[in-house]
């Protein structure tokens, strides 16, 4: 019942990925889909890779879920990391899809174990570093 | 999963203004008419005076919940419902509305008006199409057992869903969490969506809607000498090419909510096409000597309109102001009733501590009043003064106005497993 499901599954594939990250951290971030009825990876991005690079691959007018992994320093000189859940839907998105994701979206990040923050963003503005700064303290 | 057919699922959804029901996925609604129905006392009128099809299809349900007798105790009222039907004037029609106070208090008329919407205009079969009913936000139990009973038992669909308002607008602009102020005809509603969720202990709401900001211009503009002539009650003849004369026709068997409906219709067209919410509360001082703008009367009059053009829509941030138009009546006591901004902060502050930052920087416009023009940029202006000093403050309206108007839910795939197939044995 806690989920307003869609119905949509999420590929065991996800789950898998997405552990490797925060254990392992072998990705700086991971890009979702919903395909086929499910919730799949799009894209891994590679550990040296930064926050810009990660921006760049969300599309301009597509829906996606993704992690991101961002380090930073606190103020007493300790390197610390946060995993962040962004819900990017753009305005210009189709409505349909928007309402897929937005309503699909609990329940996948149910499946994802270990998020911190949690961010639903519209354009580039509301997940800029300075939001991301802001919610890291 | 849903099998079987693609069958899209019938998304309907019944404001105070206007009905709109469409099929799932797609971007518009297939039907809009007005809520409103016109009705004619079958004691008053022979029954056999107007034999229509439509009326006839119209009372079935009706007639198949009463014992069968002779055709006059059945009917005992005539009901017209669409836009066709309410702009044809009638002899002793009225004009009544299921709704009163934001909630369904004649169940009757919405059966009638769901039957127009499935038969007369989208034209499908109920029984084979899932159905997505949205509802308000301040519905009780009893109101969606009721519609579910409706829907279950005259029209035998084969599943329903009844989904809040304000989480359709929510998950249509891709968030599941936001607040959403939702302007309608007769109420304006404000609430916080959690998750998918409406959070019930911080909806608020009050009585002012477009529908009174249409009474408060048609007052506004009788109390400035101006008669708005209802289409039906002249006639246009062209006496030379592109020369007309009007000439009144009178029918005294008219009603005078009739008379009322069509004044308002063309009230309410003046409002939306000429209001603008001002940038900073309105005073008579400073907006006595705006620029006027003219609008043409359906009789081919041209009016003026000045500094109403921004006192009508303001009303929504500061309600006293509707109390200085004269003639307003039936305006509930302004000491209860907030503007716009305070609701959105009462909405929030009755949210939990956690997810107010979230709500302050995405707080959705939904619904036909909140089109009005710079409304969004006032909005965000005034609760930007009042927000917390961390909190950013984002507004969010839909891209189109008329997408924003009739604010349509989109589902489709989601709808189908929304649909939770509930039994009509209950």
């Amino acid at each position: 019942m806690a989920n307003s499901a869609s119905g949509f599954g999420v590929d065991d594939d996800c789950k898998l990925k997405f552990i490797e990250l925060k254990a392992k951290r072998s990705f700086r971030y991971i890009i979702f889909k919903i395909a086929d009825m499910q919730v799949v990876v799009e894209k891994l991005g590679q550990p040296e890779e930064n926050y810009d690079d990660f921006a760049a691959n969300l599309p301009a007018d597509e829906c996606r879920y993704a992690v991101y992994d961002f380090d930073f320093i606190t103020n007493d000189n300790c390197q610390k990391s946060k995993i962040f859940f962004i819900s990017w839907s753009p305005d210009t998105a189709k409505i349909r899809s928007k309402m897929v994701y937005a309503s699909s979206k609990d329940r996948f990040r149910r499946e994802l174990d270990g998020i911190q923050v949690e961010l639903q963003a519209t354009d580039p503005s509301e997940m800029s570093m300075d939001v991301i700064k802001g919610r890291v303290y | 999963m849903y099998g079987g057919d693609e069958v899209s699922a019938i998304v309907v959804d019944l404001g105070s203004y206007s009905c709109k029901a469409g099929y799932a996925g797609e971007d518009a609604p297939k039907a809009v008419f007005p809520s409103a129905v016109g009705s004619i006392d079958q004691m008053e009128v022979d029954s056999e005076a107007k034999p229509e099809k439509e009326s006839d299809s119209a009372q079935d349900p009706k007639s198949s919940a009463k014992p069968p007798d002779n055709d006059k105790s059945k009917a005992k009222r005539k009901l017209y419902v669409g836009t066709q039907a309410l702009d044809y004037r009638r002899d002793h029609m009225e004009v009544i509305s299921p709704f009163k106070d934001g909630v369904v208090v004649d169940w009757d008329m919405v059966d009638n008006i769901w039957n127009h919407a499935f038969r007369q205009r989208l034209l499908i079969d109920p029984t084979e199409h899932p159905m997505l009913l949205a509802e308000s936000s301040i519905n009780t139990a009893h109101q969606r057992e009721k519609a579910a009973e409706i829907m279950f038992e005259n029209y035998k669909v084969p599943a329903l869903f009844l989904a809040k308002n304000a989480v359709l607008t929510s998950f249509a602009s891709g968030r599941s969490t936001s607040l959403v102020v939702d302007s309608g005809g007769g109420s304006t509603v404000v609430a916080a969506v959690h998750d998918g969720y409406v959070l019930q202990k911080a909806v608020v709401t009050s009585p002012i809607g477009g529908e009174l900001l249409t009474d408060c211009m048609m007052k506004s503009l009788e109390s400035k000498g101006i008669v708005i002539k209802p289409r039906y009650s002249f006639k246009k003849k062209e006496i030379s090419p592109g020369d007309y004369k009007i000439v009144d026709l009178d029918f005294p068997n008219t009603t005078e909510s009739y008379r009322l409906f069509c004044t308002r219709a063309i009230a309410g067209d003046i409002k939306e096409s000429v209001s603008r919410v001002p940038d900073s509360a309105y005073d008579e001082v400073s907006y006595a000597n705006v620029p006027m703008t003219s609008y043409e009367l359906p009789d081919g009059q041209t009016i003026e309109i000045g500094a109403d053009r921004f006192k009508i829509p303001d009303i929504l941030f500061n309600p006293s102001l509707a109390l200085t138009i004269p003639g307003v009546e039936g305006f509930p006591d302004p000491a209860s009733v907030r503007g716009l901004p305070q609701m959105v902060l009462e909405s929030i502050n009755k949210s939990d501590v956690d997810i107010r930052r979230e709500l302050f920087s995405s707080i959705l416009l939904a619904g036909g009043t909140s089109s009005v023009q710079q409304l969004k940029e006032r909005l965000e202006k005034e609760l930007m003064e009042e927000a917390p000093q961390a909190a950013r403050v984002k507004v969010l309206a839909s891209g189109n106005a008329i997408e924003r108007r009739f604010r349509f839910r989109n589902l489709d795939e989601t709808t189908r497993v929304f649909i939770r197939i509930m039994g009509p044995e209950d």
